[in-house]
């Protein structure tokens, strides 16, 4: 077997498809693209190592893979160069050589009788069911040689030549050239985060680049003359011949609160000429400009201005203003320590499903903000804190989760909203019960009305109520759980426990009656039940010792800034890899559908009896109907 | 269009009428893709029913049917509650249940026939699979409806999750039987196919019943874009061809082994009804990949981006690209190729399901 015989067989082909299917399953399972930190915390550094090498974490660029795509391309074409003239040939062909045996050795043949000489009916039959007819005369014999479907032929060429052209319309559009620059040192990934100005020119991909993908993060407002194109663990710059502005992003929602469109209104405007134009572009509908395509891709925060109130939740105090951005960080100190309070994201819309009568409803439960608190020794937990109060099991919280890594599922800590759907009268609560002066009032109230006690001595009863409330206060349910464990014998605990947590109850709810008492036009605490919001605010007092931090961030108002992220794209190779598609569909369809025939009659000199056979070269169980059919037909002729 | 059955002709006289009146009455909410894709129906659906005669009585089954729960509804969806013909029959989730009901009945109807080989049973399985095929294509168009009930701007063709593509899988799977089973004329075969087509089913009920799956949703942007609308079923008349032939290919193997000589046709019948349906998988695989790409490029920024769902049709395509060339180019038939045509269900139901359910990326429908 010869090189160029070895290269084109089936066997080659074949075996180098395989390679791509393996190689493409590789990339399909391990996720391709990610940040390589992700990788070495996955593997460990020496797998990590290895997979790099093979070029596993972008196998459909790796330089193997290129390599066999290239060894398709060559032996598929050497395959149409090797097997075209004898297809040609049996396309043209008429074979009128065939003889008589072995027509009748076929496995259709039968034999007919023939009244004229010239076959001139047959040869019209012929003609009228698709065939071309040519007539040969073999001595003093005749052979009627026909055939049908050549067209089935031409689809070998139609998919060959359309798997050629979509690998070189792929490798068009990947990245040899920059793999090359990138070998003889003239490129060069950039792996540090820099300001544009401060990136060495051979980390830039000039205007004329060939092809790329690239991407573009933008903000409101702001107008960029690059894109970006993420490589391995660092990135190039990629000039672009003309600058992108971003007017507006916008999100339309459906009725239901879903994501509806993503749209950029953007202001292109060439570099060269001047020159700009105005077009809002969505997913689904990008714009086509000077050859690049422009793509709505992604987006996310970009900046927003929050204007945030910090409450205390363990003193009384008022709040403290606080102005921050997403992105940006506070230092702040509190009690002896200092924080930084780092704000990572803002929502202006949250998806959420909801739970009422049974049914899940999704819903849009309005902004929130996400933020890491992080002490000095550089230990962080994570916050996401709702602007509105939200529903759960009909009564109205501010929520606000809370975890300690990535993985974890939010916690929440649950506000209850006071009857104007507002923290104030939580707030208030808590300073009530925070107040020494107030509670000592409210005891003295619970005492009164309870009459439990009384008999003994009242002081030291009202001391060891002072003490509940101390406890609860400084460490929540569980702290006077503790106490009881400690201190009372087991029989007794459940009985001191229920009447400990009355005991607090009823201390709040005596100060809120108070307070309603010196404020009477206060209407925060107008509630339907207020037992509920009493023990409520309890619980949160109880929990936000699981919460991490002493202060509640609330939003009062905000400024939303967006950043539109869009992909450039300039894919020259996309003609050619349509055009081929084109071809391989018309080739697919030539060698299934349509079916090439053979046919012949032989007569011979004198006799009215004649052969008639047919063959196909690809045989299903319909010819023998077929050839039946045909049989019939001209046996009338 | 001219046809030589007087009943052809009247069809397509039928189709065009309704056709223009629906083009006539709606067209000011209709783009040109959506009268292109209306009027291209006309034509498709007049060729098909001339194609495969019975196809006429399906469609007007379909469409009356659909229309009768277009009028009960009466343009409110409580209607689904309150009306006794939605609640049990016509409402998209009823119609459904009924076919998921139907469809295990004609499978046990078949298997009744294979081992007692009275006709009767094999035409009353043949009923009842017409029969869950017309009630499930029923509950799908009522279900379109619906979803623009819920909102104008939340309708949409009925192809959109992974419930509603295995509906349709199940209905396509049906029909593609169907027709063989009339051409071929035979019944035996029920027996094996309907299985595939209630492995679906199951998987349809766990899904709708643990994870409410049949809720219908608003869109999700990448997904709005007329590419959907053929991309996808063109893709599922491939997997359903390909799962049509492993289920022959499987039939084959146990005849090869020699039982069920009597009840099963001969190895070359069912031999030639698996390449038919690779065949016919195959054409509509390849034009369903490339229309995924021409809208990947649309939606993603790019016709080719390895993404898993992408990278995975690309295998099921080689494997049968290799599987004709063998059969076509070396003349290999029967044992091996029956295997492989098993296997490669096996890879098609990984790249309709498995990609969903073990591997992440950009394809947006049918997370579990
Ligand atoms: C990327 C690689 C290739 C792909 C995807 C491919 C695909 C195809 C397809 C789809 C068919 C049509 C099968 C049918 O009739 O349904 C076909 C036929 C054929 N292929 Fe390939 N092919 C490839 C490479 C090759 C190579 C390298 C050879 C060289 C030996 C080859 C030889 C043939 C032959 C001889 C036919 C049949 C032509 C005929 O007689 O009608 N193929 N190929």
């Amino acid at each position: 077997m010869t090189f160029l015989q070895l290269l084109s067989s089936m066997r080659f082909a074949i075996s180098m498809l395989s390679f791509v299917a393996i190689a493409s399953i590789i990339g399909t399972v391990l996720k391709q693209n990610e940040a390589y930190e992700s990788y070495i915390i996955k593997f460990g550094q020496f797998w990590f190592d290895f997979f790099e090498i093979l070029g596993l974490y972008n196998v459909y660029q790796a330089s193997w893979f290129i390599i066999i795509l290239i060894f398709l391309i060559t032996s598929t074409s050497v395959c149409i160069y090797r097997n075209a003239p004898q297809i040609i040939r049996e396309i043209k062909e008429f074979n009128t050589k065939i003889k008589e045996d072995s027509l009748k050795n076929m496995k259709h043949s039968s034999e007919i009788i023939i009244k004229q000489a010239s076959l001139k009916n047959q040869i019209q039959i012929l003609i009228q069911n698709g065939f071309k007819v040519k007539l040969t005369e073999q001595g003093p014999d005749v052979l009627l040689s026909a055939k049908k479907g050549q067209f089935q032929k031409l689809g070998y060429f139609f998919t060959h030549i359309a798997i050629i052209i979509i690998s070189v319309g792929g490798l068009m559009d990947g990245n040899l050239v920059f793999k090359a620059q990138e070998y003889l040192g003239i490129k060069q990934i950039e792996k540090e985060d820099l300001p544009l100005s401060k990136i060495s020119k051979k980390s830039w991909l000039e205007i004329n680049n060939f092809s790329y993908r690239a991407n573009m993060l933008l903000k409101e407002g702001e107008s960029q003359g690059v894109a970006f194109l993420p490589r391995k663990d660092g990135y190039l710059v990629q000039d672009l011949p003309f600058s992108v502005a971003l007017k507006d992003f916008n999100i339309k929602h459906y009725s239901s609160g879903q994501p509806k469109s993503f749209e950029s209104d953007l202001i292109l405007k060439n570099k060269e000429s001047g020159e700009s134009i105005r077009k809002t572009i969505s997913v689904n509908k990008p714009l086509t400009y000077n050859g690049i395509t422009l793509y709505q891709s992604d987006f996310q925060d970009g900046g927003s201005k929050l204007m945030i109130n910090l409450w205390n939740l363990q003193n009384q105090s008022s709040k403290q203003k606080m102005e921050s951005e997403v992105f940006k960080s506070n230092q702040i100190v509190h009690g002896n320590e200092k924080f930084s309070f780092e704000f990572n994201d803002f929502r202006l819309f949250n998806i959420l499903d909801i739970e009422t009568d049974g049914k899940k409803i999704s819903k849009n439960v309005g902004p929130n903000f996400t933020y890491k608190i992080r002490n000095e020794s550089g230990q962080a937990l994570e916050y996401q804190n709702f602007q509105l109060p939200m529903s759960v099991n009909g009564q109205q919280y501010f929520m606000s989760g809370m975890r300690s890594s990535q993985q974890e599922e939010f916690r929440y800590l649950k506000i209850p909203a006071d009857a104007n759907n507002d923290l104030r009268g939580f707030m208030v609560f808590k300073d009530l019960i925070y107040s020494s002066v107030n509670t000592n009032i409210a005891i003295d109230k619970v005492i009164d009305e309870t009459q439990i006690g009384a008999a003994n001595d009242p002081q030291a009863f009202k001391l060891s109520l002072q003490k509940v409330l101390e406890v609860f206060l400084s460490g929540g349910y569980s702290a006077v759980a503790q106490s009881i464990e400690q201190n009372i014998p087991l029989e007794k605990q459940t009985e001191i426990a229920n009447t400990y947590i009355k005991i607090i109850f009823l201390i709040g709810n005596n100060l809120i009656q108070l307070y309603q008492q010196d404020y009477p036009n206060e209407d925060m605490y107008a509630l339907e039940k207020p037992q509920q919001f009493i023990q409520d605010a309890l619980n949160t007092l109880s929990d936000r010792f699981f919460y991490g931090h002493d202060l509640y961030l609330e939003l009062e108002t905000y400024e939303h800034i967006q950043a539109s992220g869009l992909q450039l794209t300039k894919a020259p190779g996309q003609f050619w890899v349509y055009l081929g598609s084109l071809f391989l569909v018309l080739g697919i369809f030539c060698m299934i559908y349509i079916q090439e025939v053979r046919l012949w009659i032989f007569k011979k000199n004198k006799s009215n009896k004649a052969i008639l056979a047919m063959s196909t070269n690809r045989e299903h169980l319909d010819f023998k109907i077929y050839f039946n059919d045909m049989l019939k037909k001209l046996k009338k002729g | 269009m001219m046809f030589q059955k007087k009943s052809d002709n009247l069809f397509f006289l039928f189709l065009l009428a309704v056709g223009s009146y629906a083009l006539y009455t709606f067209h000011t909410y209709m783009d040109h893709y959506e009268m292109g894709i209306l009027v291209g129906s006309i034509f498709g659906f007049s060729w098909l029913g001339n194609f495969w005669q019975v196809f006429k009585k399906y469609f007007l089954a379909v469409f009356l049917l659909s229309l009768i729960g277009i009028y009960f509804y009466n343009g409110n969806l409580i209607s689904a509650e309150t009306n006794f013909i939605l609640k049990y029959f016509l409402a998209s989730q009823s119609s459904i249940m009924w076919m998921s009901a139907l469809f295990p009945l004609a499978l046990l109807t078949y298997w009744f026939y294979m081992f007692n080989q009275q006709i009767f049973y094999g035409s009353l399985a043949s009923k009842f699979t017409w029969l869950a095929t017309t009630i499930g294509m029923t509950g799908l168009m009522v279900r379109w409806f619906e979803s623009y009930l819920i909102g104008i701007d939340i309708g949409h063709i009925p192809v959109s999750n992974l419930y509603e593509v295995f509906v349709l899988f199940c209905l396509i799977t049906a029909l593609i039987y169907l027709y063989y089973e009339e051409k071929i004329g035979t019944m035996k075969l029920g027996a094996f196919v309907l299985i595939v087509i209630n492995a679906a089913i199951a998987f349809l009920l766990w899904y709708t019943f643990s994870k409410g799956a049949d809720q219908i949703q608003p869109l999700v942007p990448a997904l709005q874009s007329y590419w959907m609308k053929i991309h996808v079923p063109a893709n599922f008349i491939g997997y359903g061809a390909f799962a049509m032939a492993a289920m022959i290919s499987i039939a084959y193997l146990i005849r090869d082994k020699g039982y069920m000589t009597r009840s099963l046709p001969s190895q070359h019948v069912l031999d030639d009804m698996t390449y038919k349906a690779i065949a016919i998988g195959f054409i509509f695989f390849t034009i369903a990949t490339i229309l995924g790409a021409i809208w990947a490029a649309e939606a993603w920024g790019g016709y080719w981006s390895w993404d898993p769902k992408e990278t995975w049709a690309l295998i099921v395509w080689l494997n049968y690209a290799a599987w004709l060339h063998l059969r076509l180019i070396k003349g290999l038939r029967g044992t091996l190729l029956a295997w492989w045509s098993v296997i490669g269900l096996i890879i098609t139901t990984f790249c309709f399901l498995g990609v969903n359910l073990f591997l992440s990326g950009l394809h947006s429908y049918g997370e579990l």
